[in-house]
């Protein structure tokens, strides 16, 4: 039995119960609260090419209206806590900001948005919401199972949701740097121009970079897990044909700093440390790729020290490259193709999740539902600017205003970012349960070319779905998948431990074989 | 008719005045379209406000709002470029370049010290180095000024002046600036993060006047990087910007 069909919401056949309310409301006043702090003290959002905030408004409501049926159908095929599982060992767009905060922050700040404008009351799509709370909730427990907090906020701004046989082989193959050595030169261009390149490619936002960790490699060292995503011909359409030449989809690089405390690493994946860090402080650095179809981490030019440089070197002139002829492309795209863009790339921030499901299609990720659409004429950058303004940082629409006596975290202001759902739904008020099926929707971007760039080849939609579907990592049998750290701690000493280390030591060049003995091979 | 919404204990009117007309206007128009379909609101909501309520009605809306003559301030390019009518006009970028400067309300200044450089502004220092920066200031606020750099190359030492604190306007050429004064966003804007990735020394939220292109300018690089906790507490920590007397 899937999770889904265990839950109110699904069906609409039992009723929303005082519990499950709650939790909602916990989940509402969670993300809330930490929206809030993110969007005051993390940026302040701008750029001359897209109008960036009339596009967040549109992609808001896009989610409010599509992200319940989404969600469902990919219960369908695998509960969200199993979606988890599945991706948190390999660098896909499946991260803290898009699960962590965009999937529940998005949906809900569409629904503070038309509430203000009175085309809601804040009981209606009640199933809905306490569907996606709980789909959230779900996901979110088991892509952080080790560490055991909700969220990055929840863990004091810190990210480790990496097993310690993972950890292991990025500490042993790390390649040590300083300044003035090729390679500490060429990591430092290679991270600059992929970070660039990413905001570019995710059209003005930072939700195809990801940073985890920090882990603690020893009394002066601390390692960063750095993911950069979705970086040629994937499942965003504007990327099609202009980075066909880029080899890799997803990189990851692990980055050792000497010197410096990695002190906030927050939901929307970024990070801060104390002292500031800076390009000396890299120590060290490795390179791997990964994606559905590969089991864990496949290192990148990690035979040597000279062939990782060269490697990081001949990615960073093909990222330059797409970077130029996508900048082109967009430079001479329509506001209404720059809106669809961003709005598209925040609404399918979280479409690899069907991916995982071998569930992808693309009328359902990629394209504005007419519902959210009819927005559109009001979106003027102006407008845009203001009412964001308003709904995530000044938090003065009306529905945003609460009791005079109230303190909100962070501001102590009589505010909230988000509004619960009413109890008096149990009390018998009327209520409508769901915004109903998705409707067909619109672009007026290209169409996506059937062609998805995998560590086996450029695929067609349907033989990716398929791949995904058909495979299973090894380490997520049932065999070895509930294998917990807790578990390794004290049966570290048996053979099946061994052979659950030995999987992820497979591609290491200095630990294959080793098992879950310590010190070198 | 009353929206279920408009019974609002604690609410007031939005911050922002056009927000509250545009709002007061779709509220108007979900009142007028419950009317029209003589459902109640369980059966509207997600039912017959999908056909009534439609792309044409907000059309009116922005008319109505432009025909008084208001013309919308625009941050993309794109937006004005595509629909003048609605906005407010467009600088030019291209010809102006000897007498226009950023001058903002809040930009601090002061005479020339024995160096020669006079005060003429403030920003948001990203990172904090050993030394100051001295390079000449160029404009770049616009996708032709970009493609320009990319045909002809950056000059060497540029202090590139902006007013986008995103990451994308500059993407092709950003690498080849000496530093960077943005004119907006904080520390942790794209254009923050970039440069620090970058190892560009960077001033963000910068309020400056009186710097034209082609002048000297000095930032204070050596001034401590602007913290989180001084955006969440609204602390200054000024990094000063100087433009050198030729």
């Amino acid at each position: 039995m899937s999770g889904a069909e265990t839950r109110t919401g699904v069906t609409g056949d039992t009723p929303l119960t005082y519990a499950q309310l709650l939790e909602a409301n916990n989940a509402i006043q969670l993300i809330g609260d930490e929206t809030y702090w993110l969007c005051v003290t993390r940026t302040v959002q701008g750029s001359k090419l897209f109008p960036v905030s009339a596009y967040i408004l549109l992609s808001y409501a896009n989610c409010f209206y599509r992200y319940p049926e989404v969600l469902r159908k990919i219960e369908k095929s695998m509960r969200a806590e199993d979606l988890a599982d599945r991706c948190r060992g390999i660098g896909m767009k499946i991260q803290a900001a898009t699960m962590g905060w965009c999937l529940p922050a998005f949906y809900l700040l569409g629904r503070e948005w038309l509430l203000s404008l009175g085309m809601l009351r804040p009981q209606d799509a009640a199933e809905d919401i306490a569907y996606v709370m709980d789909f959230w909730r779900r996901f979110q427990l088991g892509w952080h199972r080790n560490n055991g907090h909700i969220n990055n906020s929840a863990y004091g701004h810190r990210s480790q949701i990496l097993p310690n046989r993972r950890l292991e082989v990025f500490k042993a193959d790390m390649y040590p740097c300083q300044p003035g050595e090729p390679l500490h030169e060429a990591t430092l261009s290679f991270l600059a121009t992929v970070s660039q390149y990413a905001f570019l490619t995710a059209c003005e936002c930072r939700l195809n970079t990801a940073n985890t960790g920090p882990y603690k490699l020893d009394d002066d060292q601390e390692m960063l897990v750095r993911d950069f995503m979705d970086m040629g011909e994937s499942s965003l359409p504007w990327l099609d044909g202009v980075t066909a030449d880029v080899t890799y989809n997803n990189l990851t690089v692990t980055m050792a700093a000497r010197g410096c405390h990695f002190n906030i690493l927050d939901d929307w994946g970024s990070f801060e440390s104390t002292p500031e860090f800076r390009g000396e402080m890299l120590s060290g650095v490795g390179l791997y790729t990964s994606d559905l179809l590969t089991d864990g981490h496949v290192p990148v030019g990690m035979g040597s020290a000279e062939e990782l440089t060269a490697t990081l070197n001949k990615i960073s002139e093909e990222l330059k490259v797409a970077m130029n002829k996508l900048w082109l492309r967009m430079a001479d795209w329509s506001r209404d193709q720059l809106m669809d863009a961003g709005a598209l790339m925040y609404y399918a921030s979280i479409k690899d999740i069907a991916h995982v499901a071998g569930a992808f299609e693309v009328a359902d990720w990629l394209e504005i539902d007419p519902r959210a659409e009819r927005l559109r004429p009001i979106l003027n950058d102006e407008y845009a600017d203001m009412a964001l303004g308003e709904l995530v940082g000044y938090l003065t629409l009306p529905n945003q205003v609460t009791s005079p006596f109230e303190m909100m975290k962070h501001s102590n202001k009589p505010q909230r970012v988000l509004t619960p759902l009413p109890l008096s739904i149990l009390a018998g008020e009327e209520y409508v349960p769901s915004v109903g099926p998705i409707q067909p929707g619109t672009t007026t971007l290209d169409p996506k070319n059937d062609r998805y760039n995998t560590t086996r080849g450029t695929l067609t939609l349907a033989e990716y779905n398929q791949a995904v579907r058909d495979y299973t990592p090894e380490s997520l049998t049932p065999k070895y998948r509930f294998l917990c750290e807790t578990w390794v701690k004290y049966n570290a000493h048996t053979e099946l431990a061994n052979e659950l280390y030995k999987i992820d030591q497979r591609n290491s060049r200095t630990l294959k074989g080793r098992g879950t003995g310590k010190g070198p091979v | 008719m009353k929206l279920y919404v408009d019974n609002d204990r604690y609410g007031e009117a939005p911050q922002f005045a056009l927000v509250e007309a545009v709002h007061n206007s779709v509220r108007d128009l979900v009142r007028r379209k419950l009317k029209e379909s003589g459902d109640d609101w369980a059966s509207f909501v997600f039912g017959s406000a999908d056909k009534l309520i439609t792309k044409a009605e907000f059309e009116a809306i922005d008319a109505k709002i432009v025909a008084t003559g208001h013309r919308y301030s625009f941050t993309s390019m794109a937006s004005v470029r595509d629909r003048p009518d609605i906005y407010k006009p467009a600088p030019d970028t291209t010809t102006n370049a000897d007498t226009f400067c950023f001058e903002h309300p809040e930009a601090v200044t002061g005479p020339p010290d024995a160096e020669g450089r006079a005060l003429c502004g403030v920003g948001d220092n990203v990172s904090r180095r050993p030394t100051n920066i001295r390079g000449i200031a160029r404009y770049i606020r616009s996708s032709e000024q970009v493609i320009y750099y990319m045909k002809n190359g950056m000059p060497e030492n540029t202090v590139a002046i902006i007013d986008d604190s995103g990451g994308t306007l500059t993407a092709p050429i950003c690498e080849k600036f000496h530093a960077v004064i943005c004119a907006g966003g904080t520390v942790r804007s794209h254009l923050g993060i970039l440069t620090r990735e970058y190892g560009i020394p960077c001033l963000m939220n910068a309020r400056i006047t009186g710097i034209y292109e082609g002048d000297e300018v000095e930032i204070e690089t050596t001034a401590p990087a602007k913290t989180a906790e001084a955006y969440q507490t609204g602390q200054d920590m000024p990094a000063y910007i100087w433009r050198i007397a030729k």
